[in-house]
Parts: structure tokens; sequence; C-alpha cells
């Protein structure tokens, strides 16, 4: 829906969408035309030369692109780049990527923030890509034209030329700039799919080559020139505050160039990163509770319970539960956990800045450029256009990296000191004092009519909406910069009452199973434990809920667990496809091997469509999955491999969740603290998975993370197989 | 003090019992090599002490003096990959990246030892490495299909024959010169429809 409407922006106003110049070089430039914006301050210093550029053909024969989403994994550089290479008609590895600096033109067009998550970036960004790269050839070959004096329907282009059919060919690089002087054409078709040399073929993966020999620079690998780096003492229970410190002995270390209060504690700067660890040790500090107390698991989930005693917001209603429930022959209750979850990158947070001569020069790995650009006005009073967010590649984001208290930290801690300052977070801090996927708690309730058949649904949830957590910082760059301050805050409140936050619900309001009565429920309850996005959002624990729930249904008509899912998806032909392809893999029809045992899932999250099918075995009650089949439909594939890869991503991170996950609070302090005591998978515990793209011509959907949802359930279920035992609390854990 | 890293002698300023890791990123400059736990328990810090795979992020300086210290950088280039990385390439492991320094680290020195890894042997040497983006099933077949390389380059490369055959991930490195050297050639053909034809 929101892929049709994008595509007829393009093709109403492209005019008005794409701005075609000669760069200040002399060669061809396609930027982003933003109308209505023209009164916000945007570009940089830096870049003003390239105002909100995308794509630039130089006369000297380079493609250079500016890549506005981050690559943090998820193969949005290499599908940007091949998308462009189809339209535009060159090799994608002959495309050079620039990560693009904040600018109103980079803004997603549905979030309205230069943000990278959602699993969106295709969807999104594919028919702009496409219409900006045969604009692009467009432009080429009508310069062609005017040169050799032909029509332009005489000029044929291959791999960064224009050919004549006659022998005579010329590089884009020296069209270039003739080529900027076209007019912009009326209509361009984009190719179709019998067309495509690259879309749904090209396999390779264009920064595999950077990250095979360590060149990838991320954003801890920033150099600077009289870098120093520093370290923060935070407070160990969550939300707490610096009651007092004594920095005599810290400052006193070697190394150390200054020890300093910021808002979320107490920093040491030194000349080495170990020497302001070492200095750290010897930092005194006193902390105390902030506003939300010492907060435990109990607490949490206590609230959770209450909350869900109130009731809450009806998100879905159809028919009349309460009727079916009165009614029915036999009823079904039953309760879900899901913990807090840590993200867990590899790359910890680190931020470097350098504030200096009414100027701040951020270096982060970043999902969201624009809201770094925003705390960091905040921290350090300078104006928008005085501060420079330099994107990098991201060790992992998940949705970790779309907050930002890390930028702000190390520019709190800059203003302090005239030279760059790189923060480095270590792993026990990543894990303790980050922001977590909310814990939840289900109740679903189910009826059933004289004749087995689930004539009711009930489902409510109990859980903190995220944008509540979310809005303040990303008001800041909501609200353009030259807002006063008080706007701000206005803009923080308006973001978090106006924009609903459908994670708490996402995944069970679209409950895809045909039932006559279906209610869906949404009981706020937030313990004020920071939360934020984790890969797959609200799915990761509404998927756990409604598939297992859906299982033990399933069983009760003690029917086939598929068979079952399949009549009540009638109306549902792309989750029909994916539990059949699936089934079809794993030879469902065929038991398992003796002792191995099998259980289903199937979910749509980010318009996409997943099916899995996991083979387990448990001894001595520890859990060995073998074998992960994985369908998924996410409409028209543009690199195959690269689907198959983010499904694997996916099935893992989601195993590790499923298995190990869980973050938890005792008198308000996080008790995990690094790989040992907060597991994930590794390569001896990882099954066998396997990938079906079912074929699909819809719209290109999300990928990174559709595979998540299923796998906890999918597991569960089996486990219930193998053990008789219903799993309702996520990790699972037997005993 | 001074210590040896990818065959090269440097003088380091830092107090001994610093972690090798952080000399190695900051005072010489060489990012490859990641900051993951600094506990040993994630292997994004790999690097090798004298053919060995080590966590440099629990192993202080003055332990390594005398010693030879590789790092990812010192295992082959763009011009002169190492088997690894190309099979690495060929099969599209990195997702975000970060780990794989220190996977490449874990298995090349798994190859060094173990020419002809059988897959518990990869899943023993491997698993000290963590990967949250969960590339661990292609890691495995690109330590295989390296292992293979390396089998198959051992037999079949002559100095003087034109390296021409139907299966250029197979067929197309040169020999390993030494343990972790360069093992393709500038000239050699580049990768063709690559190893994912084959899956």
């Amino acid at each position: 829906m929101q892929t049709d409407k994008a595509l007829n922006q393009v093709s109403l106003n492209r005019r008005d969408f794409f701005k075609v110049s000669t760069s200040a070089a002399g060669g061809l430039m396609i930027a982003l035309n933003l109308p209505g914006c023209a009164s916000v301050p945007a570009g940089s210093k830096e870049d003003s030369l390239r105002p909100n550029a995308w794509l630039e053909i130089t006369t000297d024969n380079r493609v250079i692109f500016t890549l506005d989403r981050v690559e943090m994994g998820q193969g949005t550089y290499t599908g940007m780049c091949t998308l462009l290479a189809e339209e535009l008609d060159v090799n994608p590895e002959s495309i050079e990527v620039v990560f693009a600096p904040v600018d109103e033109a980079y803004k997603h067009p549905e979030y309205g923030l230069q943000m990278t998550g959602g699993s969106s970036s295709m969807r999104v960004m594919s028919p702009l890509i496409r219409e900006a790269g045969a604009v692009g050839r467009a432009m080429l070959v009508a310069a062609a034209a005017q040169v050799w004096e032909v029509s332009a329907s005489d000029v044929q282009t291959r791999d960064g030329k224009c050919l004549d059919g006659q022998g005579r060919s010329m590089a884009y690089g020296e069209l270039a700039e003739l080529a900027g002087h076209q007019k912009m054409p009326d209509s361009v078709p984009l190719k179709v799919a019998g067309q495509f040399k690259y879309i749904g073929k090209y396999n390779k993966r264009l920064d595999a080559k950077a990250k095979s020999f360590g060149t990838a620079e991320f954003g801890i690998d920033t150099q600077l020139p009289g870098m120093v780096y520093a370290v923060i003492s935070r407070p160990p229970m969550v939300g707490g505050v610096v009651k007092s410190f004594d920095a005599s002995d810290a400052a006193a270390m070697p190394g150390v160039i200054k020890v300093v209060q910021v808002p979320r504690g107490v920093a040491v700067i030194a000349e080495q990163y170990w020497q302001a660890r070492q200095a750290q040790l010897k930092l005194k500090t006193v902390f105390e509770a902030g506003d939300i107390g010492k907060p435990s698991d109990d607490d949490v989930f206590s609230l959770y319970a209450e909350a869900l005693e109130k009731g809450g917001s009806k998100e879905r209603e159809e028919g009349d539960v309460a009727l079916a429930i009165t009614q029915a022959t036999k009823t079904l209750t039953a309760e879900y956990h899901a913990p807090f979850l840590s993200h867990s990158p590899m790359e910890p947070m680190n931020c470097t800045a350098w504030v200096r001569d009414g100027r701040c020069d951020v270096y982060a790995s970043t999902q969201v450029p624009d809201i770094a650009r925003a705390v960091a006005k905040r921290e350090s009073g300078l104006g928008m256009s005085d501060i420079q967010v330099h994107s990098t590649f991201i060790g992992g984001g998940f949705g970790r990296r779309l907050t930002q208290e890390f930028v702000a930290e190390a520019v709190s801690i800059a203003v302090h000191i005239d030279r760059p300052v790189k923060l480095i977070w270590s792993r026990e801090e990543d894990t303790r004092h980050g922001v977590f996927r909310p814990a939840a708690l289900h109740r679903l309730t189910a009826a059933l009519d004289e004749n087995n058949q689930v004539s009711a649904w009930k489902h409510e949830i109990a859980c903190p909406r995220i944008l509540d957590h979310y809005a303040k910082d990303a008001a800041g760059a909501i609200v353009p910069g030259w807002a006063p301050q008080f706007m701000v805050k206005v803009g923080a409140k308006l973001a978090a009452l106006t924009t609903a936050d459908s994670s708490p619900t996402e995944g069970a309001v679209e409950l895809p199973y045909v039932i006559p009565n279906i209610e869906v429920s949404h009981a706020q309850a937030d313990a004020g434990i920071p939360v934020s996005f984790w890969r797959s959002v609200g799915h990761s624990h509404t998927a756990f809920a409604v598939e297992s729930f859906i299982d033990e249904l399933a069983l009760q008509s003690g029917g086939d667990e598929v068979a079952f899912r399949l009549k009540l998806l009638a109306d549902r032909p792309r989750d029909v496809g994916v539990l059949k392809a699936a089934a079809a893999k794993i030879d469902w029809s065929k038991p398992p091997a003796k002792g191995v045992f099998r259980g289903v899932a199937v979910h749509e999250s980010f318009m996409t469509h997943a099916a899995q099918i996991v083979e387990l075995s448990v001894k001595n009650n520890q859990i060995q999955v073998h074998k992960v089949v994985c369908a998924v439909d996410c409409g028209q594939v543009v690199n195959p491999d690269m689907v198959e890869a983010q499904v694997e991503s996916a099935v893992i991170f989601g195993l590790s969740a499923a298995l190990y996950g869980q973050i938890s609070f005792q008198d308000g302090e996080v008790q995990q603290s690094n790989f040992h005591d907060y597991r994930v998978m590794r390569m001896n515990e990882t099954p066998e998975i396997e990938v079906v793209i079912v074929p699909s011509q819809e719209s290109s959907s999300g990928i990174g993370e559709p595979g998540v949802p299923p796998i906890a359930p999918a597991v569960a279920n089996a486990v219930f197989r193998a053990t008789g035992k219903r799993i309702r609390k996520l990790p699972i854990v037997l005993s | 003090m001074k210590i040896k890293i990818n065959g090269t002698e440097r003088e380091v300023n830092v107090s001994p019992e610093t972690p090798l890791l952080w000399v190695i990123r900051e005072e010489l400059k060489m990012t490859g090599t990641k900051f993951g736990c600094g506990m040993g328990l994630c292997g994004a810090c790999t690097v090798h002490q004298n053919g060995v795979a080590i966590r440099s992020c629990i192993t202080p300086v003055s332990s390594v003096v005398g010693m030879e210290i590789t790092t990812i950088e010192g295992i082959g280039d763009e011009q002169n990959p190492h088997t690894l990385q190309q099979a690495w390439q060929d099969l599209n492991v990195p997702q975000c990246g970060y780990c794989q320094s220190g996977q490449l680290m874990s298995a090349s020195a798994l190859l060094a030892q173990n020419p002809n890894p059988s897959d518990s042997d990869i899943v023993n040497a491997m698993s000290g490495n963590i990967c949250r983006c969960g590339t661990y099933p292609r890691i495995k077949k690109a330590i295989k299909v390296a292992a293979e390389n390396l089998q198959a380059s051992v037999v079949e490369f002559s100095p003087t024959s034109q390296v021409t055959v139907q299966n250029p991930v197979q067929s197309s490195q040169a020999p390993a010169q030494g343990s972790y050297g360069p093992t393709q050639g500038p000239d050699a053909p580049a990768q063709g429809p690559d190893a994912l034809a084959q899956r």
C-alpha cells in the first residue's frame, strides 16, 4: 500500500522530485529536490558543493552514489547499488558509494527522519533509486544522440557506455557534462522483469571485500589528530543519578587529562583508552536511584499483571468476543512472558566527537544521523548547521543504534576539551546501560464451539510504548533546527501523542487466522526502564504468543498443526504459500527421525511472510536444534543471496533470544554483563538452515527482520512435542 | 618496548600491562583488529602469536615481546588475498563485518595447523568467535572452500602455466607461500560467477 503511494509519487512528480544539473566539476548531477522544504536550512558546510546529491557522474567517468540509508549488515549498500546499476546500465561494482551527511533530502519518506530501520529500505527506496538511474541514463542517451546527431532511440547503453550500433561508443563520463544540460524527460520507462540484468540475479555482496581485509571503517575505527579517549562511570541502577564523586585518585593516574561530570555519569578523559579504564577504577562515585526507583523483574511483571486486570485500549475488535466466550463449549486461557533483551551488536557503543571553534564533528555508527545531530546540538549548544555527522559502516544495529544516547554522551564530554574524544563503552556497559527490547506479558483466551471450532480469540498485551521513550531525542530532529527550545519540548509531546505507536500489538492485531470473533488490546504499563526497537520490534514477542497459542488450539482440535493453520489461513494466499513451501521442504508428511521433533510457526512482518519449521531433540533438558527450514515471500527479490543471508541471520539471532536471551533486573540493576551470562549462539550450536524463497511479483518488502519472529514459537512448539511441556515463558529453559 | 607485528619491529610507548589490542588499534593505528568483549569471550580481537590464535584483548603487550604477532592486515591484502579472504568474498560471508577479522584470524590459524579440517575441526576452532549477524553457516562453508583451494593449488599449480580452468574458485589460487602468506597473484583471473553458483 505504502509502496504504491511511493511509486505514484515518483511517476506524478518526477520533475519536483529530482533536480538534474551540472556538478561543480562539470559532471552530471542528479539531486533530490524537496518541494516545500526550501526554507529549512539544509546541507552542511563541507558538502555545500553537492547539496542533496544523490547520483553524480563525473567527467573522469566515476559513478558516485550517495547512500542515504546505512549499511549495518543488512545489505542495503549492495541492494541500492544493484537497483541503480540496473536502470543506469553500469556494473554495480563500478559504483562508488559515499555515506550521506545529514540533510532534509535524505529523510526516510515515511518516518520523517533520516533513519535506517523497519526493514524498509528496499521497499521504500527502490522506486526512487530506479527512477533516478533511469533518468540519468536517459540524459546520457540524449547527450549521445546530440553528439552523434541521431535520434535518442538509436542510442543503446551497455556497462557505462552509450553505443550507436554503428561502432561508435562514448563512456558516460565523456557525456556527463553535456548530459547535465539536457532537458529532463517527461517519462522514462523502468525496465520490466524480463529485461533485468541484475535485479533478482546479482549475487555478489559489494562490501564483502573491505570486510574481508579489515579495511571497512566502523565508527569505533575513527582516527583523528590529537584524539583522546573517554569512558563514563554510570549509575548501576537503571535511571540512577550521580550523588557525589571524588576524582582525586583517578585524576592522578597516568595519562589522565580530565575527570568531568556529564549528564549520564562521570567521565574520565585520558590519552589512551586503557589509561582511562585504569583511572576509572580509582574513581570514587556515589549514585542514587532516580525517578523510577529500583525496579526488579517481579515489579515489572506485577505492574503488567495489574494493567491487564484494568484492561487496555482495544486495537482490534471483530464480532462479539464476550458473547462467544459465554456460549463456548470450552475455553482456553494462557499467559506468555517475554523478557527484556539486549541487542548486543558486536561493535560496542562508541562515538567520537570534536567540539572546537564553534563547530562540532560527530563520527558514529548510527542508524539515525539526524537524531545524532539533534542530540549533539542539545549537548553542545551549537546550531544545527554547525554540526556535521559522519556516518560509517555499522558493526551491527538490530535497532540498538536508533537510540543516540552514546552520541549525546560523547558530545557532553567533548565540550570539556578542544581535542577529539572517542568514547568507548565496554561490553559490560553495553549489556547493562543500554536500551532494551521491552518485556511483555500476554494473556490469550480462546473459545471453542460445539464443533470444536475456534469461535473467539482474545489477546491482551501489557508492555510499554517504545515511542514514549524514543520521542524526546527524535523530536529534536523532527522539529527543524531553527525552532526555539520550547518548540522541541512541544515537539516531543506531539510526537508521543500524535504518532500511533503500533509496537505493543503489531503482529497480534494482524492475526491472520479466520476466527469469527476477535479482540486484541494493549494495556499500557511502563516501569520506566529504557526500551527501544529490537530486531522485529513488537513482532519479536507477539509472534511467540500468537503462534504458541494457535499451536495449543491445533492440538485441542486434534489435527495436524500445518493443516490446522492452512484451514484458518484460507484468505491469506501468501501465508499459505510460505507454509506449504516450508512443509514441502522438510517433507512434512513423513515423520522426522526417531527422537527428533518438529515445531511450526508462520508470521507476517514488515510486509513479508515467513514460515518456519524446526527439528530438534531434547536430552537431559538440553535443547539441540538440528534444522530450521524457513520459507519467505518478500515480494520481488533484488539479490537472492542477500535474502538468504538475512534469513539465516534472523534465524540465528532469534534462536539466541529464544534459547538464552534475558536481561533481568534486581533492585534496578541489570544482572547480566558479558557474553558468558548474556549468551548468544555460537557455531557449535547453530543448526542447519535451509531457506526457500517463494517466487513473487509483489513489490519488494522487508527481509532484515521477518525471519526473527517465527523462530521462538517454532522452537517452543517443537519442545512441546518433545517433552509434553508447553513453553509460555522466554527464554526456553527446561528443568 | 618493541613488538614485532606483521614482520616489522615497532616501538610502542605504553605501560606493560596494556592489552595488545589497544596497542595495535591506538598506538599502531591498525584498526582491522576489533574490540568486542574485553574478556576473551567473543574472538573479535583475535590475532596470531607465533602462528597461534590468541585474544589480544586479554593479552598484556609485555607478554608478546620477542614473539611474531600477525593481524588481519598481515595475512593478505586486496592484491594478494589469503585463500580464506577470497573465499569470504566468493561466499558473501560478511554482513555487518565487524567480527570478520577475528573470524578470519581464527580460521587462518586453523588452516595453518590443519589444512584439511573436518566439520568438527572447524566447529571446534571457530566456536570461540561470536558473530551476532549469524554468518556461521557461511564461515563454515568458506573454510571448506578455502581448504579445498589450498589442496587443489598444491597439486595443480605450475609457475609456467596459465591458469585457465573452468572452475575459478577451485583452481585460480596460487600456492600458499608459507603458512599465512598471500595465495593469489595479482594477475590471477577475477573470480567468475563464483562459488555461489555451485551451491
